[in-house]
């Protein structure tokens, strides 16, 4: 196995990306299994500066949502965009650097979000790292335009379209974090919209740019409809960003807003539909019958239609009042966030042989890994969907102004509702860092240890798709 | 296979989707297998249209000169696929990058201002029209609500009571507007722990020696509900946030 620091090229770079994304991976579900630990034990467990809930929870967000996603989003654009362009990367020495300085930028809120908490507010958020991040993610997107400029295949396929989607949304929610807080409802606006552009389009565009990918290339299958996948583009583009403001329904923000983005989440149902079609007609057609790699796909393709879901049926009005400031929402951040998780796993386990040109097997540890993942993901989701719920009743129960907390036997009912389903997340988060910790097994038993095969070379990287 | 499917798509110059496609067509068609379809394609060789058996015995009975002429005309891979091609065409159509990403920008811009920039200004606009009420902070406070957010008491704890009362109907939280940065982020978006925008208002929240024990060793306040302990806080943080926490509710009239 030979990994080139310096690449020449995307398979190169695609090589270094594919092992170390595994270990990114697990670095995020360690530190979220700590803050679940916490949150539960908190009063016995030491309280120190690293290890209080808030501490935890902000690293955990900045690793989870920034540093992950970014490393994900530079290795997913490395591999499939000279893909689905049906070229090499044009300018690759300038590409490299500018996809290793976004990691590396995240990197470094990583490391000083750790190492001293006071100095990230002050360089974090509002100037010099922020600043950096948004020219670092608009010559990415410079990079990213000119290849599609330069594009060999005469349409455009799907994978790239998200993906270029993806890296619009990460710099606007980049501007829109520069903005300042002035009345309470920036508040709410800046979250929301950050939220919404970085999380909400920028995981799921990630994810259905790789499911499309796995679906068509992976499954050998032809796919169904680009109608379908081109309304499915444009509804989440246009739809997704708008999503967030609901949850502040009641709130200082302007009514107009409030009700858009109630009928807006609701109109979700139509590009989901598109997706669901394309995908259940285009798997019909598949030649690839492994059934982990078909298992592992589903489980995420649920997992996201699951997230849209709930997206929905919290734009209910009388479900909307209930489900505000509340873990409802967590599950539908964490949804789209667990839907990238699971979708990446079957794209390194199909990367492994075509980049590392080593054989990857299927045995009983992957099966057992595929079952364990899909179901704690589904099963965490659906706990704090409960506990939104729970929360909320009670919340709205115990006073009409939501604020049952005089002398604190408000939260003690709270409490009393939400306590078991935290215990069982935590033990859910633990099933979730040893799946991880077998996926990063699984891969680098591959890598190192798997027997010889062909290997994709750089023209056919850029070459064909089944799309 | 897959092998053959890629190497017949190199010789006709055509994506393997569509040699693909076109071989199960013909296949179809002829009643052959789709492999034998590609083998033939592959080695140039012409396949039967379609060999009921009645044709066979047509063509048994047929001249071997007029056979031949029959199958070349007929069955040319090359000419086959061309009109397969021509047929298919409509999948390949040119999609312009140019005006595919004006259109992703186009959104994206439509989205910053009309869900963010435009929306922003009116709501600072609505609060600055009902009120008037730049609220006085002292640094000490000001110096707490940043201990506060540092130690992230805001993942858990809100300062918005508004779940059916809007914030413009609340005296007590239209008393935060236009305050410094770090109180507005200190708004909270998730209520896991109590409501705290009038904590200094009610008991025990407004006892200061309580307080503290609570914030450096709550089990020893209240044992079944988890809360961190702010132990490691330095004198001097732990009174700026006593500060700030006491200050939350207070009404300038």
């Amino acid at each position: 196995m030979k990994i080139k620091l310096i690449p020449n090229n995307e398979q190169d770079l695609s090589k270094v990306f594919i092992f170390l994304l595994p270990l990114v991976v697990l670095l995020s579900a360690s530190i979220n299994f700590l803050k679940d630990a916490f949150r539960s034990f908190s009063n016995v467990l030491p309280g120190n500066q690293v290890l209080n809930y808030g501490f935890l929870d902000k690293l955990s967000n900045q690793i989870s949502f920034n540093f992950l996603f970014s490393f994900i989003l530079v290795v997913t654009v490395v591999y499939l965009l000279s893909k689905s362009l049906g070229r090499s990367i044009i300018i690759f020495p300038l590409f490299f650097l500018t996809g290793l300085g976004l990691i590396g930028i995240e990197f470094i809120d990583v490391v000083l979000a750790f190492i001293s908490p006071e100095q990230l507010l002050d360089l974090g958020n509002t100037s010099v790292l922020l600043l950096i991040k948004i020219l670092l993610v608009g010559a990415f997107l410079g990079l990213i335009l000119l290849n599609f400029l330069a594009k060999k295949e005469p349409s455009i396929f799907l994978s790239s379209q998200f993906l270029l989607g993806a890296v619009v949304f990460y710099l606007i929610s980049l501007l829109i974090y520069r903005s300042e807080y002035t009345v309470m409802s920036d508040n709410f606006f800046i979250n929301s919209m950050y939220l919404s552009t970085h999380i909400y389009v920028g995981c799921s565009f990630v994810f259905l740019s790789i499911f499309y990918f796995l679906i068509t290339k992976g499954m050998q299958a032809t796919l169904f409809s680009k109608t379908l996948g081109t309304i499915s583009f444009w509804g989440y583009l246009f739809l997704l960003p708008w999503t967030g403001f609901k949850y502040f329904y009641g709130t200082t923000l302007p009514d107009w807003i409030e009700n858009v983005s109630i009928y807006l989440s609701l109109s979700l149902i139509i590009p989901l539909l598109a997706l669901i079609v394309n995908y259940s007609k285009t798997i019909a057609t598949k030649e690839n019958k492994e059934p982990v790699f078909s298992v592992l796909i589903s489980f995420a393709f649920v997992v996201f239609g699951l997230t849209n879901v709930l997206q929905i049926i919290s734009s209910i009005s009388n479900v909307t009042p209930i489900v505000s400031l509340t873990n409802f929402e967590y599950s539908v951040r964490y949804g789209y966030m667990y839907s990238l998780i699971l979708i990446l796993i079957p794209f390194v386990y199909h990367l492994v042989p075509k980049i590392y040109g080593r054989e990857f097997i299927y045995g009983r540890l992957e099966t057992f890994n595929a079952y364990l993942l899909g179901t704690s993901v589904v099963a965490t989701l659906s706990l704090n969907t409960l506990i939104g719920i729970n929360s909320g009743f009670s919340w709205n129960a115990g006073a009409n102004a939501g604020n049952p907390t005089i002398y604190g036997e408000g939260f003690l009912i709270t409490w009393s509702l939400i306590s078991t389903p935290y215990t069982f997340i935590l033990f859910l988060s633990l099933l979730f860092l040893l799946s991880t910790f077998l996926f990063t097994l699984s891969t680098l038993k591959a890598i190192i240890g798997g027997s010889v095969t062909e290997s994709e070379t750089v023209s056919e990287i850029s070459g064909d798709n089944d799309e | 296979m897959s092998e053959l499917l890629a190497k017949v798509a190199e010789i006709l110059g055509a994506p393997e989707t569509l040699v693909q496609r076109s071989a199960e067509a013909r296949a179809e068609a002829s009643g052959n297998t789709v492999e034998e379809v590609l083998q033939s394609w592959a080695g140039g060789e012409a396949i039967a249209a379609s060999v009921p058996a009645a044709e066979t015995s047509v063509v048994e009975e047929t001249p071997v000169e007029e056979v031949k002429e029959e199958v070349v005309v007929e069955e040319a891979p090359v000419e086959t696929m061309e009109k397969v091609i021509e047929e298919e065409s409509v999948e390949l159509k040119k999609e312009s990058s140019l005006i595919f990403i004006a259109g992703v920008l186009g959104v994206a811009m439509f989205t910053y201002f009309f869900a963010f920039a435009i929306p922003k200004n009116q709501s600072a606009d609505l609060v600055a029209e009902s009120l008037n009420n730049e609220v006085a902070v002292s640094q000490e406070v000001l110096k707490g609500a940043q201990v506060y957010n540092d130690l992230n008491c805001q993942s858990c704890h809100t300062q918005n009571v508004r779940l059916l009362i809007p914030d413009s109907q609340n005296g007590k939280i239209l008393k935060n507007k236009f305050a410094d940065e770090v109180i507005i982020k200190n708004t909270g978006l998730l209520r896991l722990g109590p409501d705290l925008s009038t904590s200094a208002t009610r008991e025990p929240t407004n006892n200061e020696k309580w307080l503290t024990r609570y914030l450096t060793d709550s089990a020893s306040v209240r044992d079944t509900i988890p809360h961190p302990n702010y132990d490691f806080l330095s004198t001097s943080d732990l009174d700026y946030l006593l500060t700030y926490l006491l200050s939350l509710g207070e009404v300038n009239e």
